[in-house]
């Protein structure tokens, strides 16, 4: 017998434990959750009215913000991890309130010594906290963990400095990016980048040069979002030679946004065959963003092109382009392209 | 010659048979379950991972890098719910979204229902042929409030996959979600399976969604508002095989950077991938996951940087068959289009370039998923004749045949406990017992119809035989629970 019977009745006996233990872990996880909600919801009861009189702006006497700094124990850090989750979405003299309420019960100085903690969990949830405190004097901290070994901290601190909007932290986030191993979400990167004002035009210039795609993408994208002119010579730079195709589409795209007469060439460059498709239609919305005299032969030319999608494109970017492009269209007038564009403007006129 | 001539002939053939193979059945018993364990280990690993990301996420309301979205749907006689269903598409919380319906030469009222929902006009527009496409198109239409992102597109049936093809040519959005008419996305959907390309732009190229049955919930106006079981026991024991495929199976393959299956039901794609690779193969019966092989081929052969992913989040829900002649209809077919697409890529298996998908998940879905079915079905078939014959001992069998089966409920189990620990999508206490006696109940008949489904969609398959799609009944589900 390959099998021996002791073998059998042993592994049987250590699948039918094991199938036994896992109904108990799934009782016992659902179990606990109730249990801890219920007791969340009794510990937060009576702190809930005067909660939200603060979140709600109507504590013109402070003395529910006061009402609240008295909270102790387990009743404390469950109003405190409530307070963080209003702070997403409140702002103002509530929030500041509520700030004031975390900093009374020294979340704001338990989050600083949380960040050196040996849980991810509490080393992100600190991080975040300091964020939605505006806790200023904290950037260098948060900036060092943009290179913590765990990505949820790096996307919490990233997201916190966010917060606070210090244009110095923009080099490191930016960076952050393109780190190996331990790099940063480019959509945390790029919203915490958005909030932290015009101070960052330079680092995004640079960022533009940077040897990691992602974080090329970024800095392109945000230049063309922010309208930072001054990063027209690498967008260019990068339309023309990033050997990166998605790159390429948003530095066309941010280039159209912010671009000059003198960028209808170069766009118009990338519209030929040879080109990418999807490049080819990016330049084409480009330069119909653009709204330059200049682009109007060579989209009129884009008119008789084997791309209906790219036609169509040029069409929408003639009629969006005044009197002129609209006579470009001349002579076209019966082309599927030109017949959508106009229908497609005229029922989204019809609407407005 | 007499009875007992006979008998002690199979006798002598089925002991013959059982020494032969007894050696490579252990090893493959011990290396399926042991290769089971791995994923479950892995998937555990993922789902800590997860949870701690979902515990510290931060607010991400798709500003900023979300990259548009076109969700590309097929209809086919959906007269009863295709305007719920594209209602429920577009009011999807997400920032840039756009929803293409390609009417597939229905012989009902679906377009008929669209045009007077949406007020629809017909605009001249040409589609690119960036995907090639046989069947012609009837027309192209748009809202006439000018505002409202629908294109819908009317052709000549040609079958769900040119469809898509069509539907990918009409969008203009840089990713394509392909989806069900009859799937029911979550409203944050969206933004869940498009994060990981805004995380990484320039190397995400597709990410799968987890699907769950709707049965049994209830559904109004195209969003679920209560997740109930289902009331049969059928669909039950196939929710019971979703959380294991999904919460398993497919976080164990991503965590592993062997990811190869998206299901059709609902996967996003990187649109400009899709068209180079040349769309969805209108001839092949697996047309996802054969989608999914080819842009790995082609993607690895050209030595691209590049990744595909899979998010655990409950994305779609969709209906599933309540009728076994319907089951066993989708199970030939999934298992005939996995069988052709194996075979198709075969020449992927053990080759350096191909990494993990040549080393590890095709050797996997050819040892454990293509010929689980024909080892199982001699286990059927030869334990019972040994048993009759008296050569087994009867307490030996019944106790591996509870080990197999045992086996079977563990892996069920482990899925139960993440999802109650990670998801918990179903309120009622009653959703665990009936789930728990699901799993116990899958091995008894059902397990063994669905051995015998498969091996006939790869039988038909081997023989050559055209295959039939067959109509997958629907119960609908607004306003009352599936």
């Amino acid at each position: 017998m390959i099998i021996g019977a002791a073998l059998l009745v042993g592994a049987t006996v250590v699948v039918l434990g094991a199938c036994v233990l896992l109904i108990f872990a799934v009782v016992a996880v659902r179990a606990r959750r109730h249990s801890r909600n219920q007791r969340d919801e009794m510990l937060l009861s009576p702190l809930r009215p005067p909660l939200i009189t603060v979140a709600s702006g109507e504590d013109d006497d402070g003395a529910a913000a006061e009402e609240l700094t008295w909270a102790t124990g387990v009743s404390r850090t469950v109003l405190d991890r409530n307070i963080v989750e209003m702070l997403t979405k409140i702002r103002g003299v509530p929030a500041e309130q509520l700030v004031h309420v975390l900093e009374v019960h020294g979340a704001v100085d338990a989050a600083v010594a949380d960040m050196s903690s040996r849980s991810t969990v509490k080393r992100a949830r600190a991080a975040q906290l300091l964020g939605l405190a505006r806790a200023g004097h904290t950037v260098p901290l948060l900036v060092e963990a943009l290179g913590d070994e765990s990505v949820e901290v790096r996307n919490s601190a990233a997201y916190a400095l966010g917060l606070i909007g210090d244009p110095a932290a923009a080099g490191p986030v930016l960076a952050a990016i393109g780190a190996p191993e331990r790099g940063l979400p480019a959509a945390t990167a790029a919203e915490a980048l958005q909030s932290m004002g015009v101070g960052i035009s330079e680092v995004l210039r640079d960022g533009m040069a940077d040897a990691n795609a992602r974080t090329r993408m970024v800095a392109a994208h945000l230049s063309g979002e922010r309208s930072f002119t001054r990063g027209l010579p690498e967008l260019r730079q990068l339309l023309d030679a990033d050997p990166d195709l998605t790159v390429r589409e948003t530095s066309a795209t941010a280039i159209g946004r912010l671009g000059r007469a003198e960028d209808v060439g170069i766009l118009v460059r990338h519209c030929v065959p040879s080109e990418p498709l999807a490049l080819r239609r990016a330049c084409v919305v480009a330069l119909g963003e653009l709204g330059e005299a200049e682009a109007i032969p060579a989209l009129a030319h884009l008119l008789a092109d084997s791309d209906p999608r790219l036609a169509e494109l040029a069409a929408t970017a003639l009629l969006s382009m005044g009197p002129d492009g609209r006579d470009a269209l001349e002579g076209h007038g019966d082309d599927p392209a030109v017949r959508t564009a106009r229908l497609l403007a005229s029922l989204q006129k019809a609407s407005a | 010659m007499s009875w007992d001539g006979i008998a002690s002939g199979l006798r002598s053939f089925v002991l013959w048979i059982m020494d032969v193979t007894a050696v490579p059945i252990i090893i493959y018993f011990v290396l399926i379950n042991t290769s089971l364990l791995v994923l479950i280990g892995l998937a555990y690993l993922e789902f800590r991972a997860q949870q701690r990301r979902r515990s510290t996420a931060v607010a991400w309301q798709g500003a900023g890098l979300a990259p548009g979205v076109s969700l590309l749907v097929p209809a086919y006689n959906e007269e009863a719910g295709i305007v719920m269903a594209v209602k429920s598409f577009l009011t999807l919380r997400y920032p840039r979204h756009e929803v293409v319906v390609v009417d597939d030469g229905s012989s009902d009222q679906t377009f008929a229902r669209l045009e007077e929902a949406f007020d629809l006009v017909h605009v001249p527009r040409e589609l690119p042929h960036e995907i090639p496409i046989r069947a012609k198109v009837l027309g192209i239409y748009v809202p006439r409030d000018g505002r409202t992102r629908l294109v819908v597109v009317r052709k000549e049936n040609s079958g769900r996959s040119e469809a898509i093809n069509v539907a990918i040519n009409a969008a203009s959005e840089p990713l394509v979600a392909m989806i069900d008419g009859d799937s029911i996305l979550e409203p944050d959907g969206l933004l869940h399976v498009t994060r990981p390309f805004a995380d990484d732009p320039t190397r995400m190229v597709a990410t799968g969604g987890a699907i769950r049955p709707v049965n049994g919930s209830r559904v109004v106006s195209g969003r679920i508002v209560r997740v109930e079981m289902p009331q049969t026991w059928l669909p039950r024991i196939q929710l019971v095989e979703y959380l294991r495929a999904f919460l398993l199976g497919r976080t164990g393959w991503s965590r592993l950077g062997g990811l190869i299956l998206i299901s059709g039901a609902f996967g996003l794609f990187r649109r400009d991938v899709v068209v180079e690779v040349g769309g969805l193969d209108p001839t092949s019966i697996g047309e996802d996951f054969e989608l999914v092989m080819r842009i790995h081929k082609r993607l690895r052969d050209e030595g691209r940087d590049y990744s595909i992913e899979f998010v655990p989040e409950p994305v779609s829900w969709t209906e599933v068959p309540v009728t076994a002649k319907v089951l066993r209809n989708q199970r030939r077919r999934w298992h005939r289009g996995l069988w052709e697409t194996l075979w198709a890529y075969r020449s992927m298996l053990f080759r350096r370039k191909y990494g993990r998908i040549g080393w590890l998940a095709l050797p996997y879905y050819w040892l454990f998923e293509l010929f689980a079915p024909l080892l199982e079905l001699f286990g059927i078939v030869i334990v019972p004749l040994a048993l009759a014959l008296g050569i087994v001992n009867v307490p030996f069998a019944i106790l591996f045949l509870v080990l197999a089966y045992g086996y079977a409920v563990l892996v069920t189990l482990s899925a139960m406990v993440v999802d109650e620990w990670a998801f918990h999508k179903h309120d009622r206490w009653r959703a665990i017992w009936q789930t728990i006696a699901a799993s116990v109940l899958e091995n008894i008949g059902y397990r063994q119809a669905t051995v015998w489904w498969r091996l006939e969609g790869w039988w038909s398959s081997l023989r050559g035989k055209k295959h039939v799609w067959g109509v997958m009944t629907r119960t609908g589900f607004d306003e009352e629970p599936a």
